[in-house]
């Protein structure tokens, strides 16, 4: 809603400046978007103010309903427009039958009009500022009336209608076209004006082309009518035609105003157009227009509700001052409240308590403490693993959730894929399955950008469709490494990460997760494994499959891990473990066995041969080349044992020894060569 | 007693100390508890008189001697052996082994620190799902179909009747429905709305507040929402409240600072609605509520003076790597 001042002003006369009245405005709850100063011929120095008008106030699309407001708050006189009565001269031609969506239908012929003349510049100044085109005078005067009183106004060409209209919901297969020139196909609870044979209005929101007001029109029917929201509401939604009709008609308009906006169209007409008038004619059924709304109160209530202490005097006082009619009661300091006809807001005691809060003033409300409550805080599991990762040197990123369909099917097959119906773009239209496709894009647009070392990871929820009722929303941990493992530095060689440090770097988290081989059509067939957890396989690691890193055009190997957190959980208190004081006997193993004998399962076999108080195995050397036979590798172990309450012998630890390496080269065929 | 045999040994041993380990040893040998000096000193008593005083002062005329040349030993020895340190010097200025840190998100940053100053004041932290039905999301918060305010929010749909939550209101009905009063939740996550320009990203974040308790009333509200701006951007900050509208509460207000020169809307609050209240199961007899928004990416945008919203989402390491 955008308004000239100057107009404003005379409906009240406030005098202030225009930058404190947007102050006011804002403080009142219409908020000023903003404002301008305007050097009018016609008035002399003006502003236009644009307002952003919430939903609940619909009757604050008009400078009557601003003028209300300001009214109510500076406590200056409201002017109603006041206009002189048109006479009727000739009979009307038709009349109108009313449904209960539109109780109050007010209408008038006017004909021999003139529609070469030019509207005054006023009005034209006026409308312009607000955003309106001037067109003809008809149009240009049914818009003055819309922005002053809020009420949208119709006129249609009296020469093009068929008889009597009608309010109503549409026959089976109507259709109609609208004055831009769209031809919409009516649903059952499109309202519609019609006259005997056609469509010619979607009631409320557009009238229809071909009755429309044009250069040859002579003759008019004026409407000016009472649609119900509830039979507004969504029909311009539905065939997206948010129009200045509409959006007053969808919040609510006056239900007794459609008299005086007939009114004052009329003498307007009179005076720019000329032409014969026909009666006013009131179409209205009385039992199906909004009763007056009665809602109870009590101060008590109020100042609870607000923390306050407001007097039931200024309460009272301040409710009239909104057009609100208050009817004392005698049970205790209950009374009731009358709301106007404007206000479709007000519905409950809720409602009657904000206009108390509004009008003493929001900042001029009592401030108070909220009562200590005491809980131990949250300690978030999420953030302890973010620490970590940042210890590590990982940036965190946050990615959009709805990604490319072809990169979600780099990870996922498309049944698993809940699409977004209206995406933003094509390329945001699936829910991602997996975070993958927004750190590998993440990790492109910087590898691009000329930063080639890059450690990244995000913690974010995944959605995969289960079925037609049911999509699945789980919490995902993934991390992607690639470049140097170290920055250039005159001490130490630049080495590329692999595999195993982004293994490393999940280890170091002590979550307790082992790993196993698998294989995954995006990872490389060799460098990938499961992630598991207990028994369960919770993710997975490895370095991405070639091909999509030249698809990508990245000349260096990319590592990346994907794990799922279930749930933010607080995080276990940790428990004290007795660790023994007595000496640690170490011993270095290193065997020859077949080349691809898994670590994991020699590391088993020893274990298992080790005793209870083996503490710690590490294998220190991996090696494959001339000094040992073709097709096999040597791997070197170290072994700690402590034990719990007494220093181990080399006597005992020989005889482990022994046990370990008999097992081993039954079982491996495994040759013990230095101890 | 050869007082002058064991001043020329005890001179000899000196003459061949290099090194302060020698001249340690050398010490506790010759003036040491048990040493050769001490050891005849004890001896002294078996004397006769008159040999017992001249004796016992050539004994402490040589422990005198000793003392004071082991003194001396000692600071060359000492002055030695850091000449020697000296050739091994360093260059310090060279870097060190840097390991880089990592950085975190600066939203999850301003939403982490958020979120701690209400859990001081004893908000719980719950979450909820992104995909809502248009139950939670809308009807549950006194928006029914065709509601003019379904207006303001511009929604991403799923399929079969899905929707991406457009704020993280609906964790207020969720934890209603699950809580007894009373309540105080804080909820951070993502919101979605489809919009995009320079002020809007299609996908953002949102921390809702709740509190159901029988003595929530608006003056409680901006007693705590003064503190919480205080607590954000310093005890200077100018705040007012103003109307508002939002359909799951009554009386509504909007939170501005004051930003430089004008005013800067931060958060969106009110008394909960007692629709709301109701079909969530609360006793609104007994009960009150009231709750709050507000947008961490705005809040960090102003903490860190970022000038476009949409860089959040780019992750440029650049970018990142400053927080």
């Amino acid at each position: 809603m955008q308004f000239s001042k100057n107009w404003l002003r005379e409906l009240v006369d406030i005098k202030v400046s225009t930058a404190e009245l947007c102050e006011q405005l804002t403080l009142l709850g219409l908020e000023v978007d903003n404002y301008k100063n305007y050097q009018s011929d016609l008035t002399g120095e003006d502003s236009v103010i644009k307002l952003d008008i919430t939903p609940n106030r619909g009757d604050c699309f008009s400078l009557l309903g601003i003028a209300r407001e300001l009214s109510a708050f500076y406590g200056s006189q409201l002017s109603y427009p006041n206009p002189i009565e048109v006479k009727q001269s000739i009979e009307s031609p038709l009349d109108v039958k009313v449904c209960k969506s539109a109780p109050s239908y007010i209408g008038r012929f006017i004909t021999k009009i003139d529609l070469n003349k030019k509207t005054p510049l006023l009005i034209k100044e006026r409308i312009n500022l607000s955003g309106f085109r001037s067109i003809d005078p008809i149009v240009d005067i049914t818009n003055y009336v819309l922005l002053q009183l809020g009420q949208p106004l119709h006129a249609f060409d009296q020469d093009k209608l068929q008889g009597d209209l009608r309010v109503r919901f549409p026959k089976k297969g109507e259709k109609l076209t609208l004055l831009d020139e769209q031809k919409i196909q009516l649903d059952d609870d499109s309202l519609l004006i019609t006259d005997e044979k056609k469509p010619v209005a979607l009631a409320g929101i557009m009238g229809g082309l071909e009755t429309g007001v044009s250069p040859d029109t002579e003759s008019i029917f004026l409407e000016s009518a009472f649609f119900k929201p509830g039979a507004i509401r969504g029909q311009a939604r539905k065939f997206n035609l948010q129009t200045d009709a509409s959006i007053r008609f969808e919040r609510g308009v006056d239900y007794q105003i459609q008299e005086l906006a007939i009114k004052v169209a009329s003498q307007l007409i009179k005076k720019i157009t000329g032409g014969k008038f026909g009666p006013t004619q009131k179409f209205i059924n009385k039992s199906d227009l909004p009763k007056p709304k009665i809602i109870s109160t009590k101060p008590s209530k109020i100042n609870k509700t607000l923390g306050s202490n407001i007097s039931s005097s200024t309460i009272k006082k301040n409710l009239k001052s909104l057009g609100l009619k208050v009817i004392t009661s005698k049970k205790g300091d209950e009374f009731k409240v009358q709301i106007p006809s404007w206000r479709f807001d007000l519905q409950i005691e809720a409602d009657l308590i904000e206009e108390v809060a509004r009008t003493v003033g929001y900042d001029n409300l009592p401030i108070k403490d909220l009562k200590p409550r005491l809980i131990r805080p949250f300690d978030s599991l999420f953030e302890s693993l973010r620490v970590n990762l940042i210890s590590l040197g990982y940036n965190e990123v946050i990615t959009y959730s709805f990604i490319d369909q072809d990169d979600a099917g780099l990870t996922n097959k498309k049944n698993d894929f809940a699409f977004v119906t209206n995406p933003i773009s094509t390329n945001m239209s699936v829910m991602r399955p997996s975070l993958f496709s927004g750190l590998i894009n993440t990790f492109s647009y910087n590898y691009n950008r000329g930063v080639k070392d890059q450690k990244i990871f995000e913690i974010g929820s995944v959605f995969i469709k289960k079925n037609k009722n049911i999509i699945s929303e789980n919490i995902l941990l993934s991390g992607l490494i690639s470049g140097n493992r170290n920055n250039l530095n005159w001490s130490e060689p630049q080495i590329q990460r692999d595999f195993f440090d982004l293994k490393g770097d999940l280890e170091s988290l002590s979550l307790g997760y082992s790993f196993s081989q698998i294989k995954l059509p995006f990872l490389h067939p060799g460098k990938a494994a499961a992630i598991i957890k207990g028994k369960k396989q919770i993710g997975y690691l490895g370095t991405i499959n070639p091909t999509i890193q030249e698809k990508l055009d990245i000349k260096q190997n990319i590592h990346f891990f994907e794990l799922s957190l279930e749930v933010n959980k607080e995080r276990e208190p940790k428990k004290f473990k007795k660790y023994s004081v007595f000496p640690i006997a170490r011993r270095d193993l290193s065997f020859i066995l077949e080349k691809d004998i898994s670590s994991k399962s020699i590391e088993t076999l020893i274990i298992q041969n080790s005793g209870k108080d083996l503490k710690e195995i590490q294998i220190f050397d991996v090696y494959e080349g001339k000094k040992i036979p073709k097709g096999k590798k040597s791997l070197a172990f170290s072994l700690f044992w402590q034990a719990k309450k007494r220093t181990m012998t080399d006597k005992e630890i020989d005889r482990i020894v022994k046990k370990i390496a008999n097992s081993l080269s039954r079982n491996l065929n495994a040759e013990l060569r230095v101890q | 007693m050869n007082i002058s045999a064991l001043t020329k040994k005890s001179l000899a041993l000196l003459e061949g100390v290099d090194n302060l380990e020698q001249l340690k040893k050398a010490h506790k040998d010759l003036l040491g508890k048990n040493g050769e000096v001490n050891l005849l000193l004890k001896k002294l008593g078996t004397l006769p008189p008159s040999k017992r005083k001249s004796h016992g002062k050539d004994l402490n005329n040589l422990k005198n001697q000793l003392e004071e040349i082991f003194q001396f030993k000692q600071k060359n020895l000492k002055k030695d052996s850091s000449e020697k340190l000296k050739g091994e010097n360093i260059d310090v200025t060279l870097p060190g082994r840097l390991r880089t840190l990592g950085s975190k998100h600066p939203v999850n940053s301003t939403i982490s620190s958020i979120v701690s100053f209400f859990s001081s004041v004893g908000f719980e932290v719950v979450f909820g799902p992104e995909v809502e039905s248009d139950y939670y999301n809308f009807e549950s918060l006194n928006i029914p179909k065709n509601h003019p305010a379904k207006d303001m929010h511009d929604t991403f749909y799923l399929e079969n009747g899905f929707l991406l939550r457009t704020h993280t209101s609906p964790v207020q009905i969720r934890a209603m429905e699950k809580l007894a009063p009373p309540i105080r939740i804080i909820c951070p996550g993502k919101v979605y709305r489809r919009d995009s320009d320079l002020t809007h990203t299609p996908m953002f974040h949102q921390i809702e507040g709740l509190v159901i308790e029988k003595e929530a009333s608006f003056s409680v509200l901006k007693g705590l929402l003064y503190d919480f701006v205080i607590n954000l951007f310093g005890k200077e900050t100018e705040i007012r409240f103003r109307p508002s509208y939002f359909p799951f509460t009554e009386p509504s207000a909007e939170v501005d600072i004051k930003w430089k020169k004008g005013w800067l809307e931060i958060l969106g609050c009110g008394m909960v609605h007692p629709n709301v209240l109701k079909k969530s199961g609360i006793n609104t007899n007994i009960y009150s509520g009231f709750a709050f928004g507000l947008g961490p990416e705005r809040i960090a945008m102003l903490q860190h003076n970022i000038p476009d919203i949409r860089a959040f989402f780019e992750n440029d390491i650049r970018f990142l790597k400053q927080f």
